[in-house]
């Protein structure tokens, strides 16, 4: 038994040396692109530099006035920080104050019911507002967060206190009594009628709640969720319920799927699918719509000229009305490198002066309605962030976030790393 | 039992104006400053909170985020429905809920760290204005003490702020008497050798001039 387990994790950290090692992408980058894409990454951390509170470092939602914090920006901001710490982006300690402050702002200061943060808190108070639920699959993004920030100090007091969140939170708690976990709590009403119960951003959640070392939901609940599989372009996904592009991105920006497989099913290739099928659908729409090209793609969850709207491609529900998201071509740069660039270089090149500003790109746009958004949201600069992250630095955020102890226990406790798949 | 009535209220006016003075103004203070800062609190953050821009920008952030828990929820298809602006509603008039109690726990806290402040200072001005009476006590009682040893030259001396001034002169000039009186019986005393028969004569002289409650 126990040698099974361990030629298993052998098998696993063989393949993660492999994939880690050799170059991530298949053709090479040019300079300028190169250039270009580490401005923008620079530029992207500028968001949570300018929009993080300076006492408790927590991240506004958005750069709209009046904004509350967001606890999953926050979480990206804490992983943006910690990768900017590595390269010098910042002055000397500032990244590490940041984080430390911002961690002991969580552990001390900030409202949570079962150590599951609120979806929104004040940025002065971490109190709870908007009358907002405490949320799992943010306070997941806030941890995966936390947890790879740990691992960028390793041995010191921000690796401990991003230990001591997880370890507070109670993920058994939040299954509610089902074999899945809920969506979120409020103090008024009680667990919400909704339910982590269908593939897209859930992974990092399951992953995080499965892996955990204390409460965590049992591994059976890896099987529990609906794994719906449809064709499009020729292409075979499993797919998200809305279709957007950040449902495949998030809990890959964390987690190195290229070598762990679920049941036949290689979610890295998924997403990569998923991604050319998402530019796929926006050129079937290209005469109706003049923001649709091969080179300007991108439906995903983001602001638009009605409001915010869960933009998505089939399979799925796929909402579109000619709105592009800049992000989505970003997050998806690890899975298609080469549309993704030439969208991102496409999208600079023309729409800069309406698009691009000092924290990166801006929210969305739609040339039928010239309509442009005029503000940054914090997940999409963190999902852009991160993933330009993995792909100009050889996985650097996978090859941190793998070997975490909560990973391993997932892995191992899903039986993940079975077998590897071939991956192209 | 006869019963007293007071007939004069103010039988010393200089002195019970000032300690209704003393009174009036720091009853004044502490309502004047809790006043305000309740007013100015509670109405600095309305204003603030209840702006133009501020509304505007509320309404904005409860429809962004009605749109966030719809797209999360598969029902960003449907646009704006009724149910989308109810819940938009809803979640605006919980924000303002939430403002309000905000501005009313800032000014609380605002309000009670000036009165604390205040506090301290009341307290520290009863002391100065305490010891304008503890002082002349203390004096007296210090005087009295050396008189009952039998030191009659002892005086109340009081500041110049000190409460009591006129009692103290009359005190003094008792003592001073009664200090002028057995001074004088002592000399008569001590110089009965010059003149031994008229010893007794001058004692009577001296003693009939003092009124006890022996004399009829």
């Amino acid at each position: 038994m126990w040698i099974n387990k361990l030629f298993r994790k052998l098998v696993f950290f063989l393949t993660v040396f492999f994939f880690s090692s050799s170059a991530l992408w298949a053709a090479p980058v040019s300079v300028e692109d190169r250039a270009l894409l580490t401005q923008i990454q620079k530029d992207t951390l500028q968001y949570f530099v300018h929009m993080s509170d300076k006492k408790t470092g927590l991240t506004r939602d958005s750069s709209q006035p009046g904004s509350p914090a967001s606890i999953a920006a926050t979480g990206f901001s804490l992983a943006a920080f910690a990768i900017a710490d590595s390269h010098g982006w910042l002055p000397d300690g500032y990244a590490e104050n940041y984080v430390r402050k911002t961690l002991k702002a969580l552990l001390r200061q900030t409202e949570h019911e079962q150590g599951f943060f609120f979806h929104f808190i004040d940025r002065q108070s971490g109190k709870r507002v908007w009358g907002s639920e405490a949320s799992s699959i943010d306070t997941a993004l806030l941890l995966a967060g936390a947890l790879l920030a740990g691992r960028y100090f390793p041995g010191s007091d921000i690796e401990r206190m991003a230990q001591q969140i997880y370890n507070r939170i109670n993920w058994a708690w939040m299954l509610n009594g089902s074999a899945l976990v809920c969506m979120g709590w409020k103090p008024e009403s009680g667990f919400l009628p909704y339910y982590w119960d269908s593939y897209n951003e859930l992974i990092i959640l399951q992953a995080l709640a499965i892996g955990a070392s204390v409460n965590p939901i049992p591994p059976q609940s890896w099987q529990e969720w609906v794994r719906w599989e449809d064709e499009y372009a020729g292409k075979k996904i499993i797919y998200s319920h809305s279709g957007s592009l950040f449902t495949y991105q998030y809990s890959q920006a964390f987690i190195d799927f290229r070598g762990l497989n679920d049941g036949g099913i290689n979610y890295f290739d998924n997403s990569k699918n998923a991604t050319l099928a998402n530019l796929e659908y926006s050129l079937a729409f290209r005469n109706q719509y003049r923001g649709y090209s091969e080179n300007s793609w991108g439906l995903s969850a983001s602001l638009g000229p009605g409001g915010y709207k869960a933009y998505g491609a089939k399979p799925g529900e796929g909402l579109q009305d000619g709105t592009v998201a800049p992000y989505a071509a970003i997050g998806s740069i690890v899975f298609s490198p080469e549309e993704a660039i030439r969208a991102i270089r496409y999208f600079h090149d023309n729409y800069k002066d309406r698009l691009y500003g000092h924290f990166g790109f801006k929210g969305a746009f739609n040339l039928d309605k010239n309509w442009w958004a005029d503000q940054y949201l914090g997940i999409d600069q963190g999902i852009s962030f991160l993933m330009l992250e993995n792909f100009l630095n050889e996985g650097a955020v996978w090859k941190r976030f793998m070997p975490l102890e909560a990973v391993q226990t997932w892995i191992e406790r899903t039986g993940l790393a079975g077998e590897i798949a071939p991956v192209n | 039992m006869a019963t007293y009535r007071r007939k004069h209220f103010l039988i010393n006016k200089p002195l019970q104006v000032r300690y209704m003075a003393y009174l009036t103004v720091t009853l004044l203070t502490i309502s004047v400053v809790s006043l305000l800062s309740l007013y100015f609190g509670i109405w600095g953050g309305v204003l603030d909170a209840f702006s133009d821009k501020h509304i505007r920008d509320e309404m904005l952030i409860a429809s962004q985020l009605t749109q966030y828990d719809e797209a999360r929820t598969g029902a960003s298809q449907q646009g704006l429905t009724s149910l989308s602006m109810f819940k938009q509603s809803e979640k605006l008039s919980q924000r303002q809920r939430e403002v309000f109690k905000e501005i009313l726990d800032k000014s609380n806290r605002a309000l009670f760290l000036k009165l604390l402040v205040l506090f301290i200072f009341i307290a520290w001005g009863s002391i100065y204005v305490s010891h304008k009476i503890a002082g002349p006590l203390y004096r007296f009682a210090a005087t009295l003490d050396a008189m009952s040893q039998g030191n009659l030259s002892m005086r109340v001396h009081l500041r110049k702020t000190d409460e009591g001034q006129f009692l103290a002169d009359h005190f003094n000039e008792a003592l001073a008497f009664l200090d002028t009186t057995i001074s004088k019986l002592k000399n008569i005393v001590n110089e009965q050798d010059k003149n031994p028969a008229r010893l007794g004569e001058r004692l009577k002289a001296e003693l009939d001039k003092i009124k006890t409650s022996v004399d009829k």
